[in-house]
């Protein structure tokens, strides 16, 4: 049955593709940051067509900062973020495109021969669905999302130290000097 | 109906508000000069810079205007007067207040110019150092209210004003929402003298317009934030719920505005400094302090 909720579903999830592909196509490191940006937008907007309120929020609220942050990340690392000079800068091309057909036809199978269950009919109301998720969040959960967060942690300081270029010796014996 | 009320009040208060800055800062009180500058802008010519990405400079100022407009949504100004009362109001908040870095990171990428640039990214710095005191006062007012539906935060201080139970969230809070509005001292992205206007440097005519417009609005959407989480919202004896909140409004951002003329602009490596080492520990101990009173004073 088409209600007007599953063509806003459909619509957004258009829409988080449609931005996804634009990741890809555009030259500019700050145009694709902020296109994967949007494409989560639409992702958070799926979830308020759900009527999961708190997530949708939150999922909307902290996508703004963290491509924000991404795009100044590339915009420091890549040769030409402005894309202005046209740069290639993909690699492995027919590779990516297997890893990525093979991902979404597994994710696609998930989705459709996997047994959901009964479909629930009625929705919780927001405050209850965000104690529910409180709850699991300390509860069972738990461990899965520190380990989550203590990697990425780890990957972020990994990644700025291994782009900070190496004071030699007699520079850091002049800044302390300085100090 | 409510939402043209709300949108209607909305106006008068950016009117207010761009006549209470040209006040404090030129020391000259005139009520038609916003009327003036507004004509001026909008007749003017409005420039594009050479080889900008022209996407991302018409729709900078735009998302500023309309990440204002949607934090504004969820501030009650009186209990019926408000556009929608989201279960998640306080969180609702701050997710359309994150796309105001989207904005200025657009509207300062798109030029194509060197200043322009810096106070975009410069902007971004800006977050990593308020957005945590943003959010984590936040917390503690919606462990107060146990709700994050804004009506219920004022409803929960009718015995007593949250700047009262937690002043110290409330002095967190103020100082974040100044550097999240981008006013003096923490005007880093448009530093006048210094970055020739940074992110506003490249804009002239409608699209200056429309970006300060956008500006002002969040001026006030954040004045109102801060009344409805510390000063009771719309509570108050004898007059009128909505004009309590647009009193209350008023000389909050009056006394934002009064800071920045008088207090020098803070740097960029001070302001990350102060609010990682000092600001967020203090926002730890203001919801650890507030757990403690909750279950002393129910």
């Amino acid at each position: 049955m088409i209600t007007g909720q599953s063509i806003f579903i459909g619509f957004f999830g258009v829409a988080a593709v449609w931005f996804g592909i634009v990741v890809f196509r555009t030259f500019s490191m700050v145009r694709s940051a902020i296109a994967l940006l949007f494409s989560q937008t639409a992702l958070g907007a799926m979830f308020l067509t759900m009527q999961a309120e708190f997530l949708g929020v939150l999922q909307i609220m902290m996508m703004a900062t963290e491509m924000s942050i991404m795009a100044f990340f590339m915009v420091m690392f890549m040769m030409d973020p402005g894309g202005m000079g046209k740069m290639e800068m993909t690699h492995q091309k027919r590779l990516s495109l297997i890893v990525g057909l093979v991902s979404f036809v597994g994710a696609v199978a998930i989705a459709v021969f996997i047994d959901w269950g009964p479909v629930a009919t009625t929705v919780a109301d927001t405050a209850q669905q965000t104690k529910a998720l409180g709850l699991e969040l300390l509860g069972r959960s738990m461990l899965v999302f520190e380990m989550a967060g203590v990697t990425i942690l780890t990957a972020m300081i990994a990644a700025t130290s291994v782009a900070i270029q190496p004071l030699p010796l007699s520079a850091i014996k002049h800044k302390k000097d300085r100090v | 109906m409510t939402t043209l009320l709300v949108l209607l009040l909305l106006a008068v208060g950016v009117y207010c508000v761009a006549v209470l800055e040209a006040w404090i800062t030129s020391g000259r009180f005139r009520l038609a000069a916003p009327a003036y500058s507004a004509m001026a802008l909008l007749g003017r010519e409005s420039n594009i810079p050479r080889k900008p990405d022209l996407l991302f400079f018409e729709v900078g100022p735009v998302v500023l205007l309309v990440a204002a407009l949607l934090a504004a949504a969820v501030i009650p100004l009186s209990p019926d007067l408000i556009i929608t009362d989201l279960a998640t109001g306080a969180l609702f908040l701050n997710a359309a207040l994150a796309y105001v870095l989207v904005a200025l990171i657009m509207a300062g990428w798109g030029p194509n110019g060197a200043y322009a640039m810096i106070g975009g990214w410069r902007f971004l710095g800006q977050l990593v150092a308020y957005a945590m005191l943003i959010v984590m006062p936040i917390t503690a007012v919606a462990m107060r209210a146990e709700s994050l539906a804004t009506t219920d935060i004022v409803v929960s201080q009718a015995g007593l004003w949250n700047i009262v139970y937690q002043p110290l969230g409330f002095i967190l809070f103020f100082v974040a929402a100044m550097g999240l509005a981008f006013l003096p001292p923490f005007d880093l992205p448009t530093a006048k003298g210094e970055l020739a206007g940074g992110v506003e440097a490249e804009y002239s005519g409608v699209r200056l317009a429309v970006f300060r417009l956008g500006r002002m609005v969040l001026v006030i959407t954040l004045a109102a934030a801060t009344v409805t989480f510390y000063l009771g919202g719309w509570q108050g004896p004898w007059l009128a719920p909505w004009l309590w909140s647009a009193v209350k409004i008023l000389l909050v951002t009056a006394v934002m505005l009064l800071i920045g003329r008088y207090v020098p602009r803070i740097r960029e490596a001070h302001l990350l400094a102060w609010c990682w080492k000092l600001g967020i520990p203090l926002a730890l101990l203001n919801i650890f302090m507030v757990g403690i009173l909750l279950v002393v004073i129910p």
